[in-house]
């Protein structure tokens, strides 16, 4: 039961940091095409006197990565419903140009004025529109939520890798009488620590399969029975293999680090 | 003959140095000798052990083993300085997780003896201290006398060049420490090692002759 309680109060801690890697991994990827969609089908409306180049956009600032010209016709035959052919024509005649403008990357509202200001200086640009708030407001909030979510993960792994320290010290007090007896004997660090590291590696193996099992069973039975769209179509993204290596990597790297600070802060006092 | 140990104004103390213990004693300890270090209660003998395995560092003056002066020595050269000392103690220190055969070998498993050399020496050693039936018991199903020649064959199974032994028989009954002198002055005649043993009183029964030094008042003296 004592042994089983020691495990635990080891492996808790570690699924726990390592349930938060697999829950950031599996969110990035699930809307990771939403997030891509708000950075790369945002477009500034251009309106222009006269028929213009991307060339001609671009030398007014560097971030202006497409442009699409929308088509004069739809839009009059949208607007000039029962008019006749000759009137449509007149209205043809005085329409601006206008064009979807595309950038290189996510700016900030700030950026977005900037590029209207340049725009606007050319005579031949009649109008720039930035739709910078509401842009800029869909993509902030995602943008907070995963902001909130790498925090909150942070803050957990945090938490979690202080009471692994924690256990990994009882456990350093569990075999202090043997530590110190190997190291009378000239035994080297590492072979008086080779216990530590050897539960710990256990630990960390038995923490990775029990996070991926969690999520194998979200893949597997969860999501398919839930009935959920989003979660049956991106039923494969939910976990996947590399994401074993991953969690099993961390894994290892975190309890080699605890074992080595537990391991040395001993050292230094015992000299 | 060569020294083993050479002691020269060593001064030991504990609480970063303001609590002196034993002050400016000097001594020399050969290669082959039989030592008793004698002292009443709190008298700093087996303060002056624990110096002489690398647990305390002098205060200031000299103490060389083996050429090498632990007032300077490196975590690395004590590490193996310490695997040519066999080291006995009141309270066996045993490892009570481990069998008594792993007990035993602990200084050839450090030393990265193979299992195979691990195992017949576990079995010879065992065998030398008349408990090669336990082999494979755990030291707390052992009676104090069995546990301290356990204690004995382990200091003994690397064919240290020093034992050093801190109460050996404090514990026992007068069998068993007949047993555990025995076996130590086998090791000093048959193998040349230097023995030093902290005791309370000097075994009666005592067949190797033997160099007496006594602590009190803080300096280490021969008695002749």
């Amino acid at each position: 039961m004592k042994f089983i309680k020691n495990h635990l109060m080891f492996i808790l801690p570690l699924m726990a940091i390592l349930l938060g890697i697999e829950f950031y991994l599996v969110f990035d990827r699930t809307t990771d095409s939403y997030e891509k969609g708000l950075k790369e089908g945002y477009t500034m409306l251009v309106v222009t006197r006269k028929p213009i180049t991307l060339e001609q956009l671009r030398a007014h600032n560097d971030h202006i990565a497409s442009m699409k010209a929308i088509k004069r016709e739809s839009i009059v035959s949208e607007a000039a419903q029962g008019i006749s052919k000759e009137s449509k024509a007149e209205i043809l005649k005085s329409l601006p140009y206008f064009y979807n403008v595309g950038l290189d990357s996510y700016l900030g509202t700030r950026e977005l004025e900037h590029i209207k200001e340049d725009l606007e200086k050319d005579p031949v640009v009649k109008r720039v529109e930035t739709f910078g708030s509401s842009y800029s407001s869909a993509y902030r909030l995602f943008s907070f939520i995963k902001f909130l979510l790498k925090v909150f993960i942070g803050f957990m792994g945090i938490v979690s890798l202080f009471l692994i320290i924690k256990q990994m010290e009882i456990w350093k007090y569990a075999h202090q009488e043997r530590m110190r007896v190997m190291e009378i004997f000239g035994a080297p660090l590492m072979l008086r620590s080779g216990v530590l590291f050897k539960v710990a590696i256990f630990d960390a193996f038995i923490a990775t399969m029990l996070t991926s099992g969690v999520f194998l069973y979200v893949k597997f039975v969860w999501a398919a029975q839930s009935g959920i769209d989003l979660m049956v179509e991106k039923q494969n993204e939910l976990f996947k293999m590399t994401d074993m290596a991953i969690l099993l990597g961390v894994a290892l790297l975190l309890v080699i680090i605890a074992v080595y600070m537990v391991v040395f802060s001993a050292k230094g006092e015992e000299e | 003959m060569s020294n083993v140990i050479s002691a020269k104004n060593l001064t030991l103390a504990y609480d970063n140095g303001r609590k002196e213990i034993i002050k400016n004693a000097s001594f020399n300890i050969r290669k082959g000798d039989f030592v008793f270090i004698t002292g009443p209660s709190g008298s700093g003998k087996s303060t002056l052990l624990k110096a002489l395995y690398g647990q305390l560092k002098p205060k200031s003056g000299n103490l060389i083993i083996g050429g090498v002066d632990l007032a300077n020595v490196k975590p690395k050269k004590l590490q193996e300085l310490r695997t040519h000392m066999g080291i006995i103690f009141q309270d066996y220190k045993l490892i009570n997780e481990w069998t008594v055969a792993k007990n035993v070998v602990l200084p050839l498993m450090i030393a990265g003896y193979s299992i195979d050399v691990q195992n017949t020496q576990a079995h010879r050693l065992l065998k030398h201290v008349k408990l090669a039936e336990y082999a494979d018991k755990y030291p707390l199903e052992l009676s104090g006398g069995e546990q301290q020649r356990v204690g004995v064959a382990r200091a003994l199974a690397k064919n240290p060049v020093l034992i050093l032994a801190d109460e050996p028989t404090g514990n026992l009954d007068d069998y068993s420490s007949n047993v555990i002198w025995d076996l130590m002055e086998n090791a000093c005649q048959q193998l040349e090692t230097t023995v030093l043993v902290v005791t309370h009183k000097i075994p009666t029964i005592f067949s190797l002759p033997y160099r007496h030094f006594i602590i009190e008042s803080k300096g280490v003296y021969e008695v002749h």
